[in-house]
């Protein structure tokens, strides 16, 4: 069993992407805490919880195209095939 | 006008009919039952709550208690998924919620004609999973594909997502048994046959009984249409720098003449400016992706590839740049997610707030985009100036027509409301700026609604003007079909039928 981990539990300091948004992990985007005061308070989040839901998001996408078609095709292997 | 009169008695009645488990007076199950997704008046709610709700699990079962509500004269109102955003299945009278969610059953799959046959509380997401094992699909997908039904797809004649290549709820129902106001159980379609396409035989009858909204009975069963499950997907979404270019390039490609695409969808700068809020496809885009033209594609894989091929040198040679694969086809398999997300609301100062979603859905010819999206936005914008709680979240312009993707286009601007701050003045602003948003459809020779249906407050009002001499013939029906104003009462101004009394 893997015991508790800090790293686990507290997400990295973020870096600013534009006025509005900031980012702690890689490809995760995050409305600036700032704008998140007033009215609706942002959730404190676990890291290992906000890789949970990134990780099922990419499930729930890779379902959703499966869930279509037996194939996906990709436009950038069309286009290079062109070129 | 219909009367509520449920009391004692009736529910005794009800329950003698659909059973003593599928009989809910209680509190929680009413006040669910009293709203759908769409912008509401919160400080109303009490108005809406319906005296009771059944869940009956047979087709007889609805025809006994539309029979008793005609008896007592208690109001009928029709609940599928309750995902409609126009109000229909919110009971303005009070009375007999009917929700069919417990009719959800498969009755017959036949793969040499074609069909499966449903009950009305089947979604579509759950009848795929099991079609997708015979290589077949039903393929209507709305933006709510995991969460409306059957039933409340007929009573809306919703829009597809993927209606360019597979056509839209009405060209995917075959035929269906309805329960008529007054009771009776009957089967309509293209003629007599359950499973026939087209007839010349009488009347079409499926279109009258289909986008009622429950005004004119409740559908108990469907004969749905089976396609080949598709072999192969293509999504290409393409930036423009400008609305011109990018208005321009979705008309090439809706009407590229290619068989496999299923949609065009044009997305504005006040969309792209919305989806940086907080999307993280749209987050990292330069600054000159200030429209993104969408496209999707499905068939078999013969057909698809090189149909993708064309697409994408039109999109190209028009003027767009294609946006790479994982968010071409992350934000396809998104089209399902986007909509019903709380926290994109904001101030104009930029704070986060709780807001709920309002979507304009009117049918605009091509031509007319450009004019109806600036008058559109000035209307929203004048709102927004009086009231800090209605955001503008941007519009999208999609291809409307089912099977031939061109000409009209199923047009959204997106609004967010802070339903909590809601009071009488700014509701009143808003139903007035839905009714000139809807004017503004009409003016250009457009319709008011391409999939939701338009009984909301505001638009509702010029429906007689959008119907013109339909509008007189739609109150005959109604009345004769339904002579005591049974069905779901008060929608679509429907009373005017029976303004001199009931017949
Ligand atoms: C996030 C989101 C995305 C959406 N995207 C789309 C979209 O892409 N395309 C689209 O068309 N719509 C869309 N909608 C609107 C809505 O999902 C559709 O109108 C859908 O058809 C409603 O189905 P429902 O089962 O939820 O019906 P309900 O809301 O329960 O009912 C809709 C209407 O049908 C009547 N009704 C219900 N059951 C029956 C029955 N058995 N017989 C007769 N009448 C009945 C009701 O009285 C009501 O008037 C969206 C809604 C949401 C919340």
């Amino acid at each position: 069993m893997i015991g508790f981990r800090l790293s686990a539990q507290r997400p990295p300091d973020p870096r600013r992407v534009n006025d509005v948004v900031v980012q702690r992990f890689d490809h995760v985007y995050e409305v600036d805490p700032a704008l998140m005061r007033d009215h609706f308070q942002q959730h404190d989040l676990p890291a290992w919880d906000t890789r949970r839901i990134v990780d099922s998001r990419w499930e729930h996408l890779a379902w959703m195209h499966a869930h279509w078609a037996d194939s996906v095709v990709s436009g950038e292997e069309l286009m290079s095939a062109e070129e | 006008m219909t009367a509520t009169m449920v009391t004692d008695p009736v529910i005794d009645e009800l329950i003698g009919i659909c059973g003593p488990d599928n009989v809910f007076a209680d509190r929680s199950s009413r006040v669910n039952r009293a709203r759908v997704p769409a912008p509401f008046p919160v400080h109303r709610w009490a108005e809406h709550v319906p005296d009771v709700v059944v869940l009956p699990t047979t087709a007889e079962q609805i025809s006994e208690v539309v029979k008793l509500a005609n008896r007592y004269r208690i109001p009928v109102v029709p609940r599928a998924g309750g995902t409609g955003l126009t109000d229909g299945a919110v009971p303005l009278r009070q009375g007999i919620v009917v929700d069919v969610k417990l009719m959800n059953k498969i009755l017959e799959l036949d793969l040499d004609d074609r069909t499966v046959t449903v009950q009305p509380g089947i979604n579509m997401l759950k009848l795929n999973e099991e079609l997708q094992k015979h290589g077949v699909i039903y393929p209507d997908d709305p933006a709510s594909y995991p969460c409306s039904l059957v039933g409340g797809r007929i009573g809306t004649s919703g829009w597809s997502l993927i209606g360019g290549r597979y056509g839209h709820t009405r060209d995917l129902v075959i035929s269906f048994q309805i329960v008529l106001p007054t009771g009776e159980l009957i089967w309509v379609g293209d003629g007599g046959g359950r499973k026939v396409r087209k007839s010349s035989t009488g009347y079409q009858l499926k279109h009258l009984f289909m986008g009622h909204q429950g005004t004119l009975g409740i559908v108990t069963e469907a004969v749905l249409e089976l396609v080949p499950r598709p072999e192969a997907e293509f999504a290409a979404f393409f930036s423009y720098p400008d609305y011109e270019t990018a208005w321009r390039s979705t008309g090439a490609l809706a009407k590229s003449g290619l068989a496999t695409l299923a949609g065009v969808v044009l997305f504005d700068e006040w969309k792209l400016a919305y989806l940086r809020r907080d999307d993280e496809a749209y987050i990292p885009q330069p600054d000159d992706v200030r429209c993104v033209v969408a496209t999707a594609m499905y068939g078999t894989t013969d057909e698809v590839r090189p149909g993708a091929k064309r697409l994408l040198r039109i999109g190209k040679d028009t003027g767009g740049a294609y946006l790479g694969d994982e968010i071409s086809q992350g934000d396809w398999a998104s089209r399902h997610d986007r909509y019903a997300t709380p926290l994109h609301g904001r101030l104009r100062d930029g704070q986060v707030v709780p807001m709920s979603w309002h979507c304009e859905d009117a049918s605009i010819n091509w031509t007319q985009l450009p004019a109806v999206r600036e008058k559109w936005h000035d209307i929203v914008a004048r709102l927004g100036d009086r009231f800090r709680i209605f955001d503008d979240w941007g519009m999208f312009a999609y291809t409307n027509g089912a099977f031939k993707p061109w000409g009209d286009y199923l047009t959204e601007i997106d609004v967010g409301i802070w339903e909590q701050e809601l009071d009488d003045e700014a509701w009143d602003a808003w139903v007035t700026a839905k009714r000139d948003i809807a004017a503004v459809s009409i003016a250009h020779g457009g319709s008011i609604s391409a999939c939701h249906g338009a009984c909301r407050e505001g638009e509702v009002d010029l429906v007689p003007e959008e119907l013109g001499g339909g509008w007189d013939v739609m109150k005959k029906v109604k009345r004769v079909l339904d002579p005591l104003n049974i069905m779901n009462p008060g929608k679509y101004l429907l009373d005017q039928a029976y303004e001199d009394g009931p017949s």
